[in-house]
C-alpha cells in the first residue's frame, strides 16, 4: 500500500433511471408513474401552469397558491390543517416564474384518506376575507423581515436590472402591492388557471392499483376540465442601462455581490455544455472561483455562479458574501478568471474533474423515487424524454476544452454584467 | 429497520456498514466525538475551525477534495455543540478513494501554517455572514450565554467572538488532532451498495496502522438548576420585534425527551399547530411563531420564538407564549397524541429513504451509546402518553428556568 497513489476509479458510463410510465387520466391529465422505493411512502406531485408569468398583478399567483389551503367549502384551514396534520402528511405548495405547485408526502397507507380533500383545494377553495387578512398581515411583516437582508435586497436589484420592473422576473415587490390584492381577484385566478387542462402530475414512491385507481377517480372527474387558461400572455424585457448598482448600509460588515446577466436557457442547444462550463468556473467547491477567492485568499466563505433556467429565458449569476474591504477586490478577480477562462484552454485533468464530479452529481440527483420525480418533472416541463439524461451524460463526456473557452468567450462578457453590490 | 453489521479494528476504529444493495452510491460518515462543548472557554469556535482545516491537505495527500470529486465524489462536514461530522458520497465502485482520503487524514495532518491562516479569514467570513450582518443573527451568543452560567454549551459553535478564532495556533491545532482525531475517538459508518467484507477488508487496509489513542473525556460540569427568570433586552437594528424564549429542558438520553418533542410538534409544527392557530391566527400577537429543541447530548434547549405584530407590547407577547404552552399540559387530547405520533412515524420512514442520512444516523446513535437506538427510536414515541405530556409540559414551562432575549426595532 501506498498512501500517495490514489485508487483506480471508474467513472460511471450510464446512469440507470427508474423506469416510468406515462397514464392520462379521464379528463386528459398526464400522470407520470414512478412505482419503485422500499418504503411504504409515496410522494404526489402536481405542477399548474399557473406562476408569476400570468399573473395580471404583483402576488396574486402566490396568494392565490398560498390561500387555496386557507379553507374549503364547508371546511375551516383549521380544519383542513388538521386533516393532512393527522394521517402525518406534509403538503407544500410553492409558486416559481412559470408554475405552481402542490407536492403531498404520505405513507402509502394513509394516502387514499387525504386525497379527497386535496382535489377540493384545488376546485373548492373559499378564500375566506378573515384568513386573507391574517394571511395578508404576514407576508407583509416577512417583506419588512426581507428588506433587511442584504442577500434579499441584492438579489431584488439585480433581477428587476436584468429584466425591468414589469416583466415577471424582475417585478419587485413594494408595500403598496399587498394593498391591490382582494379575494376577488384570488378566485377569479383560481377559476381560470387551477384546472386539469392546465395541470400534470408525478407520483412516486411504492404505488399499488388501488392507489391508481382512487387518483384517476378523483382527479380524473370531467368537470375539473375547466376553462381554457389564457396562456398568449407576453412580457417585454426592459434592462436597466446602468450596469454598476449600488445600496450603501453603513453598519454593514460585509458586501453582497452579485454579477450576472440573462442569459439561454434549457431550450438552446448550448446550455448543456454552459453547465460543464459554469461547474469549472464557479458551480462546485472546487470551482475556480472557490479555490481562488475563498481557498487562496479567503475573502468569503463561499463564491458560487450558478445557471437558472425559466421557461422564458435564463440567469447566469455570480454570487458571494464578502469582507466590506475585500468587495472590490474581490469583483476585479471575477473579471480575472472570467479573462483567463476566455483566453486560456483549460487542463485535461481540471475538466475530468469536472466531468466526472457532474456525472456523480447526476447519480445522485436519480437516486430513489422521489429525488427522481423531480428530476423527471424538471424534464418533462422542457418537453424531453425521460432518457434525454443519458443523451446529457454523454453531452457532459463529449465536451472538450476548446469548447469550453468558445462557450466563456460566447457567454461569459464581464463588461456586459450587471454588478450589484450591497453593503 | 436499518440493518448493519459491526467491524472493529485492533487499533480501537468502529466501522457500521450497512447494506443496500438498492443504490448504486456509497456513502462514508465518520463522526468523531468532539465539539464545541469540549473547547477551552478562552478558545472558542475552535472545533469547528478544525473542521476547515481538515480539508486543508494530509500527511500524503495534498487536497482533499480535488481526488474525491475526481471519482465523482461530494463531501461536506458539519460540527455542533456536541460532535463534529464528515461525509462522502460516491459511486460505490469507487469507494476506495474515501477510504484512501479518510484514512490519511486520520493518520494526520499536513498542518500548512498557511492553510490555517486562510481558513481562519473564511471561517471569520462565515462568522460575519451568519452572526454579525443578518439581522438577529447575534441570538445563539446572547441566548446561550444567559441560558448556561457553567456548562460549555454557553458559546455557540462558531466561536464567543472573531479574536477567539483569529488567534487560534498551530500547537492548539495539532493538539486538538492528536487528543480528539484518533480511531478510538471516532465512528465510521459505511452504507450503500456495499458489502461488508469488502469494507473490512479495506478498513484494514486503509485504518488499521493509524495509533488507536485514547478516548478523549469529556468531564463537563453539569449546569445547576436555573431558578430566576432571566431576560435580556436588546435595541437593535432589527426589522420587527421578537422575542426569543429558552426553557431548559432533559438531555438527549433522558426519559422525557420524545414527549418533549412531541410537545414542541403540537405547539409550532404545521398549520394545525397550537401556537399558529391561537398566537397568529386567533390572537394575532405575532407574523409568525416557531418552537424547536436545541438537541444537544446534555440538558438542552426548548426555544419558543415569534417575530411580534406592530402594535402589540412585549410584555403581552411573552404571557402569550407562556399561556400557550402551559395550556397544552391541561388541554391535551388522545386525538392530538395520535396526530403526532402519526406524523413521527412518517417523519422517521421518509428520512430513512437517503442513504447518507441514514450513515449520519446511525453513527449519531453509536454515539449516543447504540446504534440501534436507531430501530428503538419510533418505539419510544409510540409509547408516550397523554399523561407523560402533561407532566413534561408542565415541568418545562417553568417560568423560573426560562431564559428571554427581547428585540427592540429600533426607529420603529
Amino acid at each position: 500500500m501506498n498512501r500517495n497513489i490514489a485508487p483506480d476509479i471508474k467513472t460511471p458510463d450510464n446512469i440507470h433511471l427508474i423506469p416510468s410510465q406515462r397514464v392520462t387520466l379521464d379528463n386528459g391529465l398526464p400522470v407520470y408513474v414512478i412505482d419503485a422505493g422500499e418504503e411504504d411512502i409515496v410522494k404526489v406531485d402536481f405542477v399548474f401552469e399557473a406562476g408569476k408569468w400570468y399573473e395580471p398583478k404583483n402576488l396574486l399567483a402566490d396568494f392565490v397558491n398560498r390561500m387555496m389551503r386557507e379553507g374549503v367549502k364547508g371546511k375551516t384551514a383549521l380544519e383542513v390543517a388538521d386533516i393532512f396534520e393527522f394521517y402525518g402528511c406534509n403538503l407544500e405548495s410553492n409558486v416559481s416564474f412559470n408554475n405552481a405547485g402542490f407536492q403531498i408526502y404520505s405513507l402509502t397507507k394513509h394516502l387514499p384518506k387525504v386525497l379527497p380533500l386535496l382535489m377540493e383545494i384545488f376546485t373548492e377553495a373559499s378564500f375566506p376575507d378573515g384568513e386573507f387578512s391574517t394571511i395578508l398581515n404576514n407576508r407583509r411583516q416577512k417583506h419588512t423581515e426581507r428588506l433587511a437582508k442584504n442577500d434579499y435586497v441584492a438579489n431584488r436589484n439585480f433581477l428587476s436590472a436584468m429584466w425591468g420592473q414589469s416583466h415577471p422576473y424582475g417585478r419587485v415587490t413594494e408595500y403598496a402591492d399587498f394593498e391591490n390584492v382582494t379575494t376577488g381577484m384570488l378566485r377569479d385566478y383560481y377559476k381560470q388557471y387551477y384546472n386539469a387542462s392546465n395541470c400534470l402530475a408525478v407520483i412516486s414512491g411504492k404505488l399499488n392499483d388501488e392507489l391508481l385507481k382512487s387518483l384517476n377517480d378523483i382527479f380524473g372527474v370531467k368537470a375539473w376540465t375547466g376553462a381554457t387558461a389564457p396562456k398568449d400572455v407576453t412580457h417585454t424585457i426592459a434592462p436597466n442601462a446602468e450596469l454598476r448598482l449600488h445600496t450603501e448600509k453603513k453598519d454593514a460588515v460585509q458586501t453582497t455581490i452579485m454579477i450576472g446577466n440573462a442569459t439561454i436557457n434549457k431550450y438552446h442547444p448550448d446550455f448543456d455544455k454552459l453547465v460543464v462550463m459554469n461547474t469549472l468556473f464557479g458551480g462546485y467547491f472546487g470551482s475556480r472561483l472557490m479555490a481562488n477567492i475563498r481557498e487562496e485568499k479567503g475573502y468569503t466563505y463561499g463564491i458560487y455562479s450558478g445557471l437558472s433556467s425559466y421557461q422564458n429565458g435564463g440567469i447566469l449569476e455570480i454570487s458571494a458574501e464578502v469582507g466590506k474591504e475585500v468587495s472590490e477586490a474581490t469583483i476585479a478577480e471575477v473579471a480575472k478568471e472570467i479573462n483567463i477562462l476566455r483566453t486560456e484552454v483549460v487542463d485535461e485533468e481540471e475538466l475530468d474533474t469536472v466531468k466526472n464530479y457532474m456525472i456523480g452529481k447526476l447519480m445522485r440527483s436519480v437516486d430513489g423515487p422521489m429525488k427522481y420525480s423531480d428530476v423527471l418533472k424538471g424534464q418533462i416541463l422542457y418537453g424531453r424524454d425521460p432518457q434525454y439524461l443519458n443523451q446529457y451524460l454523454k453531452t457532459i463526456e463529449a465536451t472538450t476544452a476548446e469548447e469550453i473557452q468558445q462557450l466563456a468567450v460566447k457567454y461569459l462578457d464581464f463588461d456586459k454584467m450587471y454588478k450589484v453590490t450591497v453593503g | 429497520m436499518i440493518h448493519f453489521n459491526e467491524v472493529v479494528l485492533a487499533n480501537g476504529l468502529r466501522i457500521l456498514v450497512h447494506e443496500d444493495p438498492a443504490t448504486p452510491l456509497a456513502a462514508v460518515n465518520i463522526l468523531y466525538k468532539v465539539g464545541a462543548r469540549d473547547e477551552d472557554p478562552n478558545k472558542t469556535g475552535f472545533a469547528h475551525l478544525f473542521e476547515h482545516f481538515m480539508f486543508e491537505g494530509s500527511v500524503n495527500i495534498p487536497e482533499f477534495d480535488a481526488p474525491l470529486q475526481f471519482a465523482s465524489g461530494e463531501n461536506n462536514a458539519f460540527t455542533s455543540n456536541d460532535i463534529t461530522n464528515y461525509y462522502d458520497i460516491l459511486p460505490a465502485t469507487n469507494l476506495e478513494t474515501a477510504f484512501w482520503l479518510e484514512s490519511d487524514r486520520m493518520l494526520s495532518l499536513d498542518f500548512n501554517l498557511e492553510s490555517l491562516e486562510t481558513q481562519k479569514k473564511v471561517v471569520c467570513e462565515e462568522f460575519k455572514e451568519h452572526y454579525i450582518n443578518q439581522p438577529y443573527g447575534d441570538v445563539w451568543h446572547k441566548l446561550s450565554a444567559l441560558a448556561y452560567k457553567v456548562h460549555p454549551y454557553q458559546w455557540p459553535t462558531i466561536g464567543k467572538e472573531l479574536s477567539h478564532v483569529e488567534n487560534a495556533t498551530m500547537e492548539d491545532a495539532k493538539a486538538f488532532f492528536f487528543k480528539y482525531y484518533r480511531p478510538r475517538n471516532a465512528v465510521m459508518v459505511v452504507a450503500g451498495g456495499v458489502k461488508t467484507a469488502e469494507v473490512e477488508r479495506l478498513a484494514k487496509k486503509w485504518f488499521s496502522d493509524i495509533p488507536g489513542g485514547e478516548l478523549a473525556l469529556h468531564n463537563l460540569p453539569k449546569e445547576p438548576i436555573q431558578t430566576d427568570a432571566r431576560i435580556l433586552e436588546l435595541h437593535e437594528d432589527v426589522p420587527l420585534n421578537a422575542i426569543y424564549k429558552a426553557y431548559k429542558m432533559c438531555d438527549r438520553l433522558h426519559a422525557d425527551y420524545q414527549a418533549s418533542d412531541f410537545i414542541r410538534d403540537m405547539l409550532s409544527t404545521g398549520e394545525s399547530s397550537r401556537l399558529y392557530n391561537e398566537l397568529v391566527k386567533e390572537k394575532k400577537v405575532f407574523s409568525s411563531v416557531a418552537a424547536y429543541l436545541s438537541e444537544t447530548i446534555d440538558d438542552g434547549m426548548f426555544i419558543v420564538e415569534g417575530k411580534l405584530n406592530p402594535g402589540i407590547s412585549m410584555d403581552d407577547a411573552d404571557k402569550a407564549i407562556e399561556e400557550s404552552c402551559l395550556r397544552l399540559a391541561d388541554t391535551v387530547t388522545e386525538n392530538e397524541l395520535q396526530k403526532v405520533k402519526n406524523k413521527t412515524e412518517a417523519y422517521l420512514t421518509f428520512s430513512d429513504t437517503n442513504v447518507l442520512n441514514r450513515a449520519m444516523n446511525l453513527a449519531w446513535y453509536d454515539m449516543l451509546g447504540d446504534p440501534n437506538g436507531i430501530n428503538r427510536e419510533i418505539d419510544k414515541y409510540l409509547a408516550v402518553t397523554t399523561g407523560q405530556i402533561k407532566t413534561v409540559a408542565q415541568r418545562i414551562f417553568d417560568k423560573n428556568r426560562c431564559s428571554t432575549v427581547r428585540y427592540f426595532a429600533k426607529n420603529k
